[in-house]
């Protein structure tokens, strides 16, 4: 088969971070090639440089043998380079129809729209992976998967020959999941290279040909699949032989620190039921909008509850803004670190106490020596490498980004703290230090609720897990189940449960 | 998006002009009559040109408070090298002041991508900048009916419908082609799905191979295009030429758009929508003396419509938003 | 000299806007002399610096959170009008005197801090953007007033009121002292309250001030509040200084205040800039202002004069952030390398 991609020394540097170190890479056409590592590895930007939305700092890219020192996205469109992106860009108020065609008009250079050949080209894209969707729909109303859909139904329009596809399942439960692959490896028979980025061992063993591997924007090699196995290529991801040290609770203390009961909010998540001792280290995982996050934003009060009623200590509290959620000692590491948990452009001081102004102000005035010490104990305990307190905090790398969030609200002492996917986009060296700086924490009787769907990642730092699908509790797994041989299957298969299964389950 | 929909904002601003309509007709029955809604069909025209650029500018994300400025500019320029050359041609006279229109329009647009900053504050800056210039460098005299050239006051002065001694301005021609012109524009050309695009999500239309640059390019352009065929309408509808008019005068016309449903965010707004937000600011202009108020009044009302209409869409889309757990502000 | 250095990097624009004011001051000293630099043109300038310097005051403030207010005006003529309804007598309420003045004073506050809190109600709890919420409101308060007074001036007002604006104190205006202790403790609140750690936090992403428990409703409508009260001031000097009231006075302000933010480093995006900028660049706005009194420029060329600096700063500053960004990147690539 014939190779018509080729990537050769590409290098890429963002501020505080060297992205992409010298990576070569070559695909060929009619193959399936997954690109593995671990979250902020490099995949994604190698990707964008491919595309044409990032300037390489140095290398060469070989498409169809033209070669390129760096390319506009017309040119990667040209030499038939598709990309699906994780956020898929789709157009919110504009049709399904619209979405599907645009980009193709556009790309074939069309003047002026004509709206039946709009509806022609949208229906011949579904047609041709046998899928039906409503065109008329604007793509704000339809469901996850149909989006993911019509993002491939907008490649396929265009006459991908080399369709790139980041993270396509995170949001899909596993029956979707599967049509998804299937609609794939279609598309390689018919002669497609599909570029599929994951991090999820069984969907890359399932239908890869190759699988390279990134860490740290380092490659690391390219295998063919059955080279490898599923502990191999998680060594070569992580590069670590042994696993993260495993999680067990010590704290003698079995008071709840935390009591849910019946928590409901209709189309968010429904009779959730759970207790938090200190010490635990609940993992609260599922799907993307299976509830996880929904959750715990009701518990840190920005998405009031419906019914049901909230617990800590003793008392019944219903928790209606952050502020309260503090005051009760809950603290929470929120998903989007870049909007959500810090402010980019002030320096790592500012953002270290930004939880705790209230408790540094004496009589209206900021005590700015408190301030600094606080800062300074934050920084030396949680081993942020910085110059300074001083310096600005986009400066840094991810992981050190990372720490100072977690410092923020540990200087508030929280009694529970909510960490939601606190290693997304992490190099693994931080990644295991935060994982011990948790497991420190919740040793000295602190609770956290740990959410992600890194099944490693549970694996090694949860004593409990609770599993959620459709805003539904599937399981809660309990020390024991967790110890078992095949916890991780398990765990994978509960995740990845419809909820009409998950009913089965529980007949 | 085939046919013509008129969607829910829009059908409550039909029942509020209808029901106002109705309430003035009560209160003084000589408002019901053609000779009103000509009236007001003339006196909005030149506003109804800008609104409809305006909104252009704000499908794509942007706002441009420059137009009348630029109106001014366009038809100032235009009429001085008319008198000074001896040209009496309405054509010629549309043809310059749309042309230096869309040369200061072009200005707009390379500043706003320059300097990557809202694009008021840079429009407000060349509001300033270009009325400026052309009271500096090209004049500041006033004209008056004599001297201006005869095509423009027969423009202005001439109808196209006469019913009962009422009669229809002609400017209307210009406002219903620059209509069918924007909307053509918006849904059958491939720049137009860009301009909505951009303003639904510049990076996405970006990667779908749309130039923000180029659009943007366009957007204010065809803002500067109309603007300087408003400014030319203006003139003939006055017969008089002042260097001080019509600056002033653009945050009305944006209260106007904003009313008629177009969102500061982009993405969102329709060419039926602006038109309805100018008849209503002007409906209130007409008639607030036939129900016994002053004209002092106007702002009150176009203030209240415009807060009140704000504030119910904008905490409809925040309570959507938080309960997708969207936090910006 | 490394110190010089040190301040000067770790804030370029401020020092960049001290180096225009000195060399705008020593250009003028030179080309105008005595018709600048007398006690009498100081003076007249201390007395028209005050209207216009609480109204750039309070455009920084709305921009610091990154909103624009555009009632700020429409808030100030309103406010003098309603106040010098109570002077001349006709919302009296039966009072006279220094009593009517109080009263005067009492009601002015409390209008403006209700027309900021109306501003900061719909910004914070509807999520309108600041923008269109303040267009909104500028034409409604504008409204208000020509429903009042039929777009006609209300003077007559007592004159110890009027006397405030003609006061001297130590050879100074007694606005300009209020002016100046205003700016100064409004600096203060910023650079060392917690209100004001919280408000720069607010102004540089909302969305994480509102993660990290900081009540992101109380704080904007706050600052409109502050923001109103401020230009209830100012509504309150031109009162003093003009002695009658009327809608639509000052409308050119607005690109002013404007221009004075941006030139004093404020970011229009918010969460960056400080008083002392703005106090800088509302001196050297004043400075210029009488240059072109002395040069008798028409308001014409004024106009280009102002739509240009606007323009030519915020070019300079998108320089001076290139720049910056550049320095950034290189210095954290060097220090990587360390580490």
């Amino acid at each position: 088969m014939d190779t018509i991609l080729e990537v050769k020394h590409l290098c890429k540097s963002f501020i505080g971070v060297k992205a992409l170190k010298d990576v070569s890479l070559s695909i060929r056409q009619g193959e399936i090639h997954c690109l593995a590592g671990e979250n902020g590895c490099g995949k994604s930007t190698l990707v964008k440089n491919i595309a044409g939305v990032y300037t390489p700092d140095s290398g060469e890219i070989l498409l169809n043998g033209h070669s390129y020192r760096s390319l506009t996205p017309v040119q990667a469109m040209q030499e038939g380079v598709q990309v699906i992106y994780q956020d898929l860009s789709l157009f919110q108020h504009m049709t399904v129809a619209e979405n599907i065609a645009l980009a193709k008009l556009k790309f074939e250079k069309n003047r002026f729209i004509h709206w039946s050949q709009v509806y022609k080209i949208a229906q011949e894209q579904l047609d041709k992976i046998g899928v039906t969707i409503d065109l008329n729909q604007t793509v704000g109303e339809i469901s996850i998967a149909n989006r993911q859909i019509t993002a491939i139904c907008r490649a396929l329009a265009q006459d991908a020959k080399i369709l790139f596809m980041d993270e396509p399942t995170t949001a899909l439960t596993n029956k979707e999941v599967s049509q998804l692959l299937k609609i794939i490896t279609d598309l390689k028979e018919k002669g497609l290279a599909v570029i599929f980025i994951s991090h999820k061992l069984d969907e890359i063993f399932s239908v890869a040909d190759t699988i390279t591997i990134f860490r740290n924007g380092e490659k690391i090699g390219s295998f063919a699949s059955s080279q490898l196995d599923k502990k191999k290529l998680s060594y070569y991801m992580t590069g670590r032989e042994v696993e993260y040290p495993r999680y067990y609770r010590t704290v003698k203390n079995d008071t709840p620190v935390l009591k849910v009961d019946n928590l409901t909010k209709a189309g968010q998540y429904s009779n959730l039921s759970f207790s938090v001792r200190p010490g635990d280290i609940i993992g609260l995982t599922g799907l993307l909008g299976s509830g996880r996050t929904e959750l715990a934003m009701s518990l840190f009060g920005l998405n009031p509850p419906q019914s049901g009623s909230v617990t800590i200590g003793e008392k019944k509290v219903s928790i209606t803004s952050p502020g309260m959620a503090k005051k009760y000692g809950i603290a929470l590491l929120p998903e989007d670190r870049f909007t959500q948990g810090l402010f980019m452009d002030r320096d790592i001081k500012e953002n270290l106490t930004s939880s705790l102004i209230d408790n540094l102000t004496k009589h209206g005035i900021l005590d700015k020596k408190e301030e600094k010490k606080i800062a300074e104990d934050s920084v030396e305990q949680l081993n942020v490498r910085t110059p300074s307190i001083d310096t600005v905090i986009g400066t840094l790398s991810g992981g050190n980004q990372q720490k100072v969030v977690i410092g923020k609200w540990l200087a508030t002492h929280p009694k529970l703290f909510i960490m939601d996917t606190p290693t997304v986009g992490i190099d693994i060296g931080s990644k295991a230090e935060i994982y011990q700086q948790i497991q420190a924490f919740a040793s000295g009787g602190m609770s956290i609720l740990f959410i992600s769907d890194e099944i490693q990642e549970i694996l090694a730092n949860c004593n409990r897990v609770m599993v959620l699908s459709e805003g539904k509790c599937v399981k809660i797994l309990e020390e024991e189940d967790l110890a078992q041989e095949n916890a991780a299957q398990i765990l994978s298969e509960l995740i990845g449960h419809h909820s009409s299964a998950g009913k089965e389950e529980t007949q | 998006m085939k046919k013509l929909q008129i969607d829910r904002f829009q059908k409550v601003l039909i029942l509020i002009i209808v029901l106002y309509s109705i309430f003035v007709t009560i209160k003084n029955p000589s408002f019901f009559q053609i000779a009103t809604l000509f009236d007001i069909i003339r006196t909005s025209s030149t506003t109804m040109i800008v609104a409809i650029g305006l909104l252009v500018v704000m499908l794509s994300g942007g706002i441009d408070v420059s137009f009348m400025s630029i109106a001014l500019f366009g038809s100032y320029t235009a009429i001085n090298l008319m008198i000074s050359a001896g040209i009496n041609n309405i054509f010629f006279a549309f043809g310059v002041s749309a042309a230096i229109g869309a040369v200061l329009g072009l200005i707009n647009a390379l500043l706003i991508n320059w300097l990557k900053l809202p694009p008021f504050i840079i429009t407000l800056g060349t509001q300033n900048l270009f009325h400026g210039v052309m009271t500096t460098f090209i004049g500041d005299k006033s004209f008056g009916a004599g001297v201006l050239p005869r095509c423009l006051s027969g423009f202005g002065r001439s109808s196209i419908l006469n019913i009962g001694g009422s009669k229809l301005t002609a400017s209307v021609i210009p406002v219903i082609l620059v209509g069918i012109l924007t909307w053509f524009i918006l849904y059958r050309t491939m720049t137009g799905r860009g301009i909505v695009a951009i303003g639904n999500n510049e990076e996405s239309a970006r990667r779908a191979g749309f130039s923000p640059f180029r659009i943007r390019l366009f957007v204010y352009a065809y803002s500067g295009i109309l603007a300087g065929i408003m400014g030319m309408l203006y003139v003939c509808q006055t017969n008089a030429l002042y260097p001080n008019k019509l600056v002033g005068d653009e945050l009305t016309v944006v209260a106007a758009v904003v009313i008629g449903g177009a969102k500061i965010t982009g993405g969102m707004g329709k060419i039926l929508g602006a038109v309805l937000g100018v008849a209503i600011i002007y409906l209130l202009n007409t008639t607030l003396i036939m129900i016994g108020l002053s004209s002092s009044w106007n702002d009150l009302f176009v203030g209240t419509i415009l807060v009140i209409s704000v504030a119910v869409t904008s905490y409809q889309e925040r309570v959507r938003n938080r309960n997708h757990l969207i936090f910006t502000e | 000299m490394k110190r010089l250095k040190q301040f000067i990097n770790h804030d370029l624009n401020l020092s960049i806007l001290i180096g225009i004011t000195a060399v705008v001051l020593l250009w003028s000293a030179v080309s105008f002399g005595t018709s600048m630099f007398s006690m009498r043109n100081f003076q007249s300038m201390a007395f028209q610096i005050p209207e216009f310097g609480f109204l750039a005051l309070a455009m920084m403030l709305s921009n610091m959170i990154g909103g624009i207010d555009l009632s700020i005006i429409a808030n100030a003529n309103v406010v003098a009008i309603f106040t010098s309804y109570v002077l001349n007598g006709q919302w009296a309420a039966g009072t006279e005197g220094i009593s009517r003045v109080l009263l005067a004073l009492a009601l002015a506050i409390v209008c403006s801090c209700l027309f900021g809190f109306f501003n900061g109600f719909l910004v914070s709890k509807t999520s309108a953007p600041p923008l269109i919420a303040t267009l909104g409101t500028m034409t409604l308060f504008k409204g208000l007033g020509m429903a009042l007074t039929g777009g006609s001036s209300v003077g007559g007002i007592i004159p110890e009121f009027a006397a405030v604006g003609k006061a001297i104190w130590f050879g100074v205006p007694v606005i300009f002292w209020i002016f100046l202790i205003v700016t100064v403790l409004l600096g203060f609140i910023m650079s060392k309250s917690g209100f004001g750690r919280k408000l720069y936090l607010y102004g540089t992403n909302a969305t994480a001030s509102r993660f990290s428990a900081i009540p992101n409703e109380r704080i904007c409508t706050l600052t409109f509040i502050l923001t109103g009260l401020l230009s209830g001031i100012a509504g309150l000097i031109i009162l003093s200084r003009v002695n009658s009231a009327k809608v639509g006075y000052g409308d050119s302000y607005l690109l002013q205040t404007m221009i004075v933010c941006v030139i004093g480093g404020i970011d229009p995006n918010g969460g960056r800039g400080t008083v002392w900028g703005v106090l800088i660049a509302v001196l050297l706005m004043q400075i210029m202002s009488s240059s072109f009194t002395i040069m008798s420029l028409s308001p014409y060329t004024k106009k280009l004069i102002w739509g240009f600096m606007l323009i030519l700063v915020l070019g300079l500053n998108h320089l001076i952030k290139t720049y910056t960004n550049r320095r950034t990147l290189r210095l954290s690539m060097k220090g990587e390398n360390q580490l």
